[in-house]
């Protein structure tokens, strides 16, 4: 079993990702190129609140975040008259800053602590977006946000945004970006050096391990990343009201992230896209769809806790265990 | 300005004070005993308002009948909800605040679908107004404020002169001590839960009376109770009724000074502050 | 090595450490020993910068370190163990000691994510590191077992090598003997010996007084917060103060 995944593995991350890039090929459908940019939203959700979560800490203002990117980017372009591709970094750039200035005092709490203030970072986020008139208008929302800027390459070729799929080029690469960077993060010594953090913070601090500031780079990179995707959605789905960043929306991230698995990386990734296109096939219940997401969350909860990402390490136990005792093992 | 008006944005700091201070008890009560943060405590609250609209619009009781009757109903939810969704994760950060994250987005969707999303009005408690002095003082407001009184001194005399108070407090210390003492860690649990959810639901039926009731109200419940818990130490009772009236103040003192909006980022800035003098609150220890 | 002078320490109107005074040289394995509650595990607190002292010095080779935060101590090269287990019990030995090979070779965040050549041969180089680690301390037969799988002893030696990964100058080991059975304690004894040849100083925290007494070159006494012996071991073994502390509580001393 081995040798086949060893050959499968290197093959099949660059297979998936040609896929990824060929799908508007074969389908123009605007429906289904909306699912799958909703999709890939949504792991670069999931995956940026995996990487505050990596060191422990469980983050409830992530749609907050995304909020603070979607408003700095399409008012940075309604208001100063910027082009998207400026925006939309400094989409993220202000995401991380807010985190920033929060940072320090926020790691240094207790883990319950944490999560409560994240609470209430999320509503205090949400308050500022609502009274501020002026700037956000408020409750109605910003409307007719613009699309990105067009692109001209070497004058000749022009990508307008005037149709999904553009959209869903830039989507894809945004999410590959975020996940090579997040994964580089994870595998390296950096991941492991959170790894430690999670599991006993005393012990990581008393071999040098300067826990603070990486509890705040965690949350700082965790809170970037969702400005980035916020900046994005402004400009796709053109409208912005508060509401659609509050504290349930990052409840559902959570949801994600803890289905798919939080220790594995692509546990996110695969919470994500089960968990966003599930609601497509039942579309009846979506009214009902939070009953199905919460019921499904206590499943795993109960009897799956690492999330489905741990079924192929509980199939493999289990296969070990039906096999009876062997005298190797991995 | 005059005296008047700034007599009554005290009174209505106070009134929201308290009523925040009762939601804050029930969220440091559940913390203290079973080491979790309920965050679905806000929508126990708007279950409670839900239940004693209910109680006084379709079964015609008055406002003094519903109010215990909704607390007593909603306790029972707190004991199905002890049982099944929180006792199989004591001790456990991470399944504790993914459940009770989750049951906020499902009592919340169930009050949606059921209730409508409609805000709903139960009457005022009491009608009136009290005239001190040519000042006008609203009668609800004034009971919301004796009523969260009177169960903060109810509470602290069940803690301080009961046994299953002190057996609280004993849990709270130290968990292992306390079951190795013969205190049934269960059973108390379960208590400290009905407990902390009646209040929660009087807290709510207040706050549902005096202003309105929607399926949305337990998120403003929850922010506030954890931002008081916050300010005033989790599993502090003392600093759960200083942080309320601090938080509560604010917001009814701001506002005449500056803007609403300003009263959030007032009470969040003074958070911080605090936070970053005294990491545990006020109060707080641990 | 290290100097401690007049340090103080109040928890409220609780004394836990009163005017302490010990010196530390190098090479030397040290003794602290004392009653339950003498203080032990806070002067370890003290000196590692978990607790700032309420008053007083610690001096770390000539260095002021007193007040300085853990991780900048455990930089300057004070290391030490706890009496709890391995950090990663679901990995195996080699991850444990991996991942703690944090402080040497240092590497830089962008280093890591960009996999840039340097980064690589530091991995390389920790991996080295490890393992000379686990071979050092006789983990190589087990280094690829769940943590969590070995016995109480195993995972003893586990987080002495998690704190040697550090590269320690002054090692403190915090009841590395606790719960292990005479053969066990015979191995480690050994390993510190192992460590103190190679250059390494160790302040040891222990209760099993057999093993303090063969191993350590000095012993200090600690009771209520104070120092109330230091010397060699046979001196302190007979000194009248340490005889009444330990049997001050009615049972035969060790």
């Amino acid at each position: 079993m081995n040798k086949a995944t060893q050959f499968v593995k290197p093959v099949s991350y660059p297979v998936l990702i040609l896929v990824l890039f060929l799908i508007p090929l074969f389908t123009k459908d605007a429906y289904l190129l909306h699912i799958l940019i909703m999709t890939e939203i949504n792991i670069i959700l999931a995956s940026s609140l995996r990487a505050i979560a990596t060191t422990g800490q469980m983050s409830l203002a992530h749609a907050g975040f995304m909020a603070i990117g979607a408003y700095t980017s399409a008012l940075l372009v309604m208001k100063l008259g910027l082009s998207f591709w400026v925006a939309l970094p400094l989409g993220g750039i202000a995401s991380a800053v807010i985190a920033l200035l929060v940072g320090y005092p926020f790691v240094r709490v207790k883990r319950v602590y944490f999560a409560m203030l994240t609470l209430f970072l999320g509503a205090v986020i949400r308050l500022i977006i609502m009274e501020w008139r002026n700037l956000t208008r408020g409750s109605s929302g910003l409307l007719n946000i613009p699309p990105p800027n067009s692109l001209n390459f070497f004058g000749l070729y022009n990508i307008v945004f005037d149709s999904k799929v553009p959209y869903y080029y830039l989507i894809l690469v945004l999410m590959l970006i975020t996940l090579l960077f997040l994964y580089r993060i994870d595998s390296s010594r950096v991941g492991r050096t959170l790894l430690a953090i999670q599991q006993d913070d005393s012990v990581a601090e008393s071999i040098g391990i300067n826990v603070t500031n990486f509890k705040v780079i965690a949350w700082c990179v965790g809170c970037f990343f969702a400005g980035i995707v916020g900046a994005f959605y402004a400009h796709f789905i053109k409208t912005l009201t508060p509401d659609s960043f509050g504290v349930l929306q990052a409840i559902y991230v959570i949801v994600y992230m803890v289905v798919g698995g939080r220790r594995r990386f692509y546990g996110a990734i695969l919470g994500a896209f089960i968990l966003t296109l599930l609601p497509e096939f039942f579309r009846i219940l979506k009214e009902y769809q939070p009953f199905v997401f919460v019921g499904i969350l206590l499943i795993i909860t109960f009897f799956l806790p690492g999330g489905l990402a741990d079924l192929p390490k509980l199939g493999a136990s289990l296969v070990r265990r039906l096999k009876g005792p062997s005298v190797t093992h991995a | 300005m005059s005296l008047a008006t700034f007599v009554q944005s005290i009174l209505n700091g106070l009134a929201a004070g308290w009523i925040y201070i009762l939601v804050a008890l029930g969220l440091t009560l559940v913390f203290g005993i079973m080491n979790i943060v309920q965050f679905a405590h806000g929508e126990i609250y708007m279950l409670g308002a839900y239940c004693s609209y209910f109680l006084i619009k379709f079964y015609g009781f008055s406002f003094w009948i519903a109010l215990p009757l909704s607390a007593f109903l909603v306790g029972l939810v707190g004991i199905i909800l002890e049982r099944f969704f929180f006792r199989p994760f004591r001790g456990r950060f991470e399944p504790s605040i993914i459940v009770a994250v989750g049951l906020m987005l499902l009592l919340q969707t169930i009050a949606v679908v059921g209730f409508g999303t409609d805000t709903k009005s139960m009457g005022g408690i009491v009608p009136g107004v009290l005239k001190v002095s040519g000042v006008t003082l609203s009668w609800d407001r004034l009971i919301a404020i004796l009523v969260g009184i009177i169960l903060v001194a109810a509470l602290f005399l069940l803690i301080k002169k009961t046994k299953t108070g002190q057996a609280m407090v004993a849990i709270s210390q130290d968990i292992y001590a306390a079951s190795l003492q013969g205190i049934d860690v269960n059973r108390i649990s379960a208590f400290a839960m009905v407990v902390g959810c009646a209040l929660a639901a009087i807290a709510g039926s207040l706050m549902g009376s005096i202003f309105s009731t929607s399926p949305f109200m337990g998120t403003s419940a929850i922010t506030k109770g954890i931002a008081v818990i916050i300010l005033g130490g989790l599993g502090s009772i003392t600093g759960a009724v200083v942080g309320g009236l601090i938080l509560g103040l604010i917001d009814g003192l701001v506002p005449l000074l500056l803007s609403s909006t300003m009263a959030g980022i007032v009470g969040f800035g003074v958070i911080i502050i605090v936070l970053i003098l005294r990491p545990r609150g006020l109060f707080g220890h641990e | 090595m290290l100097e401690i002078k007049g340090l103080t320490k109040h928890f409220g109107g609780l004394a836990a450490i009163t005017e302490f005074d010990m010196s530390i040289d190098r090479g030397e394995v040290v003794g602290l020993i004392g009653p339950n509650g003498a203080g032990k595990t806070t002067m370890f607190n003290l000196i590692t910068g978990f607790i700032p002292p309420t008053r007083g010095h610690i001096l770390f080779e000539q260095v002021d370190i007193t007040g300085k935060g853990t991780h900048a101590i455990a930089a300057k090269g004070i290391v030490r163990t706890f009496q709890q287990n391995a950090f990663l019990p679901d990995m195996t030995v080699l991850q444990n000691v991996l991942t703690s090979c944090y402080l040497h070779p240092k590497s830089g965040v962008w280093e890591a994510i960009f996999n840039t050549p340097g980064y690589r041969k530091k991995e390389q180089n920790a991996l080295h590191h490890a393992m000379e680690i686990i071979e050092f301390l006789g983990l190589d037969s087990v280094s690829d077992e769940l943590a969590q799988s070995l016995p109480h002893g195993y995972q003893r030696l586990i987080g002495i090598a998690i704190a040697l990964s550090a590269s320690p100058r002054l090692l403190l080991l915090d009841e590395p003997l606790a719960g292990m059975n005479a053969n066990e304690v015979n191995e480690t004894l050994v390993f510190i010996n192992k460590i103190r040849s190679v250059g390494t100083t160790v302040l040891l925290v222990e209760h099993n007084m057999r093993a303090v007494m063969k191993i350590c070159d000095r012993i200090v006494v600690i009771n209520f917060g104070r120092k109330i012996a230091e010397g060699f071991p046979q001196e302190v073994k007979r000194n009248k103060d340490v005889i009444e502390a330990y049997l001050g509580v009615g049972e035969n001393a060790a």
